[in-house]
């Protein structure tokens, strides 16, 4: 009897000095934006009572992995209301995860909106583009949330400029975005060029563009792509550039 | 008989040539036991999972396969550490092998450190045979995504294949799943101490599992609990009681999944892994002890 | 040596049941001494407290209340253990581990090792008569060999004191008469021995000193010679008599004062018999 007391006063004890460890651990999870996930009624209703037990017991990634699976086949089956509800609970389960984020966007901002394009029941055309923008916009948002995870990474930054870039012609928001990701390490050695080019669209910028072009330009043979001379002798053509100061034209 | 005599060494009252002897019996045991088949099951999660995956994107294969394989690893290391640590102490009783054994000049601390070196023997083994399992998984397929990707791109600029052959590697393997790694054999360690000191006054083996059952579950919902109780102040009394006993009684078992986010991608630092290994070992140390302790005024 | 090898005083044991208000006395009030160099027995009925008697003395079981001693040193502590060998009653091992194995893991317990270690496995195994199932897992074992088995971790450190719950339990006359002549020669080697058991012929042939234990209480003790002769009797055993012989020597007692209490054919024992039947063939 003496024993089980001083056992549960041991416990207690103990409890009360790991307690500050576990929370300075838990603070330092948030600031490391890890364990994004906070398990709350709302998340339960999301993943149904397996799923929430599952997540709850240390198996969110392998839920996330299940769930994954099944939008790969509602994806198979185009349903994709379905699709934007499992990615949903995917990227709470997983917010870590690039991956799910950048599949979810493209579901939604490229193969959803294509459909909604192409959907031969909605015979109004107005219609359809609502559809469309709409899709873009969930794609988009996807992104939002992502970097928001994950500030630290380039990849989202990428895709998102893509969005901006090929879904809303947006060439200055997806020139910034570029930007911003060839700043972060690990960045693609095409980000810096891809946010220049964007950049020589912009009406009013071109002077900018062609300043960051041309210091591309002098790095070196590696950075001379196609693409960059093209967009180069196009900004020098525009802003009237003296021939002296212009880049040679390719040696046949 | 001779009357040749043995030279029997001075006794210890601490020695480790007979805490070695307790710690491979019981890893002895636990072999013979089979419980090694696990392994094999993991090996067979796998390569299934593998095999399955053959329709997905080399960065989503790759994902799949880092989950399952980790996820695998954390709930088979879990489960043999509950598993295996239940049976010790009961098993011996009942089979009153413990009468033999304590009937030699053997402190009943070193019987139970014995026992329980050997289940983390065990643990650190399956961990480690599981890891290079997995490893090699993942290396052979990321050596065939290479070697295809090679093949589509042999005509691209040296730089693109260069970006491409990045983007398979950074997918495939990061540094960060060691110290994952790490932190789930520390998660099992815990859970068989915790087991042990469950044993040492449940009457039943089945008794102890459910215990540990109830007791995994609560532990991976202990940092809510505990968050709301030191953060929420306007539920009832008898609310805020039940949260702390939970907050304090039970372990934080969230703070041990760190692979969901290393999986993920996500980098870990060195102050993080180290905080949480630390916690690991002291939580191990502090369930040993107790275990320990119920064990000496424990009738055999 | 002026410590006995064990010395037991006022021990009591209660066991609590649990979820009753009642509870067992297993032993009560106990006295005992058991001298250097000497064979006791613990004798008594089913549930009398022998076992448990036993465990105290070992540490395994706590006392309620009284002490125990082996060679002067308290039974709590763990060095007392360091001079003793134990076979506890039905012993049970490890069934996955050989019986060298066993040997091996008891003999490190005790701070064996190396050659040492070795030689004096070889020694006891045969000793034992194990030396052909020595490398065969206990768990294929029968009960004899298992308590043979028993018998040779106990002596695994060369102790100075023996403990045996009822060491020839489950064990056939022969093997139960070979422990019996290993216990002899423990005896001769100054080796005391503790054993319990209620195969009174047995204790008989070999005890020096017998306790009897009853409910708990130790009812009758001391040196078996003088609580089992009887003052005023003598027998005499004699072969090849012819009736004449008999009838004369039974006039003779009849003229003196004397009482012929019974005259009986002699009968061999059931033992023997037995073991004349199967010593025969060789044992495998
Ligand atoms: N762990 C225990 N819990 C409760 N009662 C016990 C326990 N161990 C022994 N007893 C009780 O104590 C009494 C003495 O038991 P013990 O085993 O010492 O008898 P024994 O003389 O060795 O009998 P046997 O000849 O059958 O081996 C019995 O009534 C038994 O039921
Ligand atoms: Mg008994």
């Amino acid at each position: 009897m003496i024993r089980l007391v001083l056992v549960l006063l041991t416990l207690f004890a103990f409890g009360a000095i790991k307690l500050p460890v576990e929370q300075v651990i838990f603070a330092q999870h948030r600031q490391e934006n890890l364990r994004g996930v906070e398990f709350n009624l709302d998340l339960r209703e999301k993943l149904g009572q397996l799923g929430f037990i599952a997540a709850l017991s240390g198996f969110r990634a392998i839920v996330a992995d299940g769930l994954f699976i099944q939008a790969h086949v509602a994806w198979e089956r185009t349903e994709w209301g379905r699709v934007l509800l499992l990615f949903r609970q995917i990227t709470t389960l997983q917010p870590r995860a690039i991956l799910f984020w950048d599949m979810a966007a493209w579901h939604m901002a490229w193969n959803a909106s294509v459909a909604a394009m192409n959907d031969r029941t909605q015979p109004r055309l107005a219609l359809r583009v609502k559809a469309q923008r709409e899709y873009f916009a969930l794609g988009k948002d996807f992104l939002e949330r992502g970097i928001k995870n994950n500030p630290d990474r380039p990849h989202l930054y990428e895709t998102l400029a893509t969005v901006y870039k090929e879904k809303y012609k947006d060439h200055e928001h997806a020139s910034a975005l570029f930007a911003e990701a060839s700043a972060l390490p690990g960045a693609q050695s095409f980000d810096r060029r891809f946010s220049a080019y964007e950049l020589s669209y912009c009406e009013g910028r071109e002077r900018e563009a062609y300043d960051r072009l041309r210091q591309l330009y002098n790095e070196g043979e590696k950075e001379r792509l196609p693409t960059l001379i093209t967009r180069l002798k196009f900004l020098e053509n525009k802003l009237g550039i003296p021939q002296d100061q212009r880049i040679p034209d390719r040696a046949p | 008989m001779s009357d040749q005599t043995v030279v029997v060494a001075r006794h210890r009252t601490f020695s480790f040539s007979r805490l070695f002897a307790i710690t491979t019996n019981t890893l002895t045991e636990l072999t013979r036991l089979k419980v090694f088949y696990v392994l094999l099951v993991f090996a067979l999660v796998l390569i299934g999972s593998s095999i399955f995956m053959a329709q997905f994107s080399f960065q989503q294969e790759f994902q799949i396969l880092k989950d399952v394989s980790l996820g695998a690893m954390s709930i088979f290391t879990s489960l043999l550490a509950i598993v295996a640590a239940a049976r010790l102490i009961p098993q011996d009783v009942e089979d009153r092998t413990i009468y033999t054994i304590l009937a030699k000049p053997v402190p009943r601390l070193e019987y139970l450190l014995g026992k329980i070196a050997g289940v983390l023997l065990l643990l650190a083994i399956s961990t480690l045979v599981m890891s290079a399992v997995f490893l090699f998984v993942l290396y052979a397929r990321e050596q065939s995504v290479i070697q295809m990707t090679l093949r589509q791109m042999s005509g691209a600029p040296r730089e693109q294949v260069d970006d491409a052959l990045r983007a398979i590697r950074s997918s495939a393997l990061n540094i960060d799943l060691f110290p994952g790694i790490i932190i789930i054999y520390l998660k099992a360690s815990l859970l068989a101490a915790l087991t042990l000191f469950v044993s040492t006054f449940a009457t039943t083996n089945i008794f102890t599992i459910v215990v540990m059952a109830f007791i995994y579950f609560i532990g991976h919902l202990q940092a809510t609990a505990r968050e709301y109780w030191l953060h929420e102040h306007s539920s009832g009394w008898i609310t805020r009681v039940f949260l702390a006993i939970v907050a304090l009684l039970f372990p934080d078992l969230q703070a041990f999944n760190l692979v969901d986010d290393i999986v993920a991608g996500a980098a870990i630092s060195i102050a993080l892994f180290l905080k949480t290994a630390v916690l690991g070992i002291f939580y191990t140390a502090i369930y040993t002890l107790l275990a320990a302790f119920v064990f000496y005024g424990k009738e055999l | 040596m002026t410590d006995p090898a064990i010395a037991v005083r006022g021990l009591t044991k209660i066991f609590p049941i649990p979820f009753h208000r009642q509870s067992i006395v297993a032993v009560r009030d106990l006295d005992l001494r058991v001298e250097p160099g000497e064979v006791y027995g613990l004798l008594g009925p089913n549930g009398s407290g022998k076992s448990t008697t036993l465990k105290i003395i070992l540490g395994l079981v706590s006392p309620t209340r009284g002490c125990t001693e082996i060679f002067g040193r308290d039974s709590r502590l763990v060095k007392s253990r360091e001079a003793v060998g134990f076979l506890p009653e039905n012993p049970y091992f490890y069934k996955y581990l050989s019986g060298e194995e066993t040997l091996r893991f008891f003999g490190r317990l005790c701070g064996l090792g190396g050659a040492g270690l070795k030689n004096r496995m070889d020694e006891l195994l045969e000793l034992v008569g194990l030396t052909n199932a020595r490398k065969r897992r206990l768990g294929t074992y029968s009960k004899g060999m298992l308590q043979r088995i028993g018998l040779a971790q106990a002596l695994i450190h060369d102790p100075r004191l023996v403990v045996l719950d009822e060491p020839t339990a489950g064990v056939d006359p022969a093997g139960s008469r070979e422990i019996r002549d290993l216990i002899l020669d423990l005896k001769r080697r100054g080796i005391t021995v503790l054993l319990s058991s209620h195969l009174l012929a047995q204790a008989q042939e070999i005890c020096d000193h017998v306790g009897i234990l009853a409910d708990g209480v130790l009812v009758r003790e001391g040196r078996l010679q003088e609580l089992i002769a009887i003052e005023n009797q003598t027998e005499l055993v004699i072969a090849n008599a012819s009736s004449d012989l008999v009838e004369e020597i039974e006039s003779l007692i009849k003229r003196s004062n004397a009482e012929l209490v019974a005259r009986r054919r002699s009968t061999t024992t059931l033992e023997k018999l037995f073991l004349d039947a199967t010593t025969e063939r060789p044992r495998s």
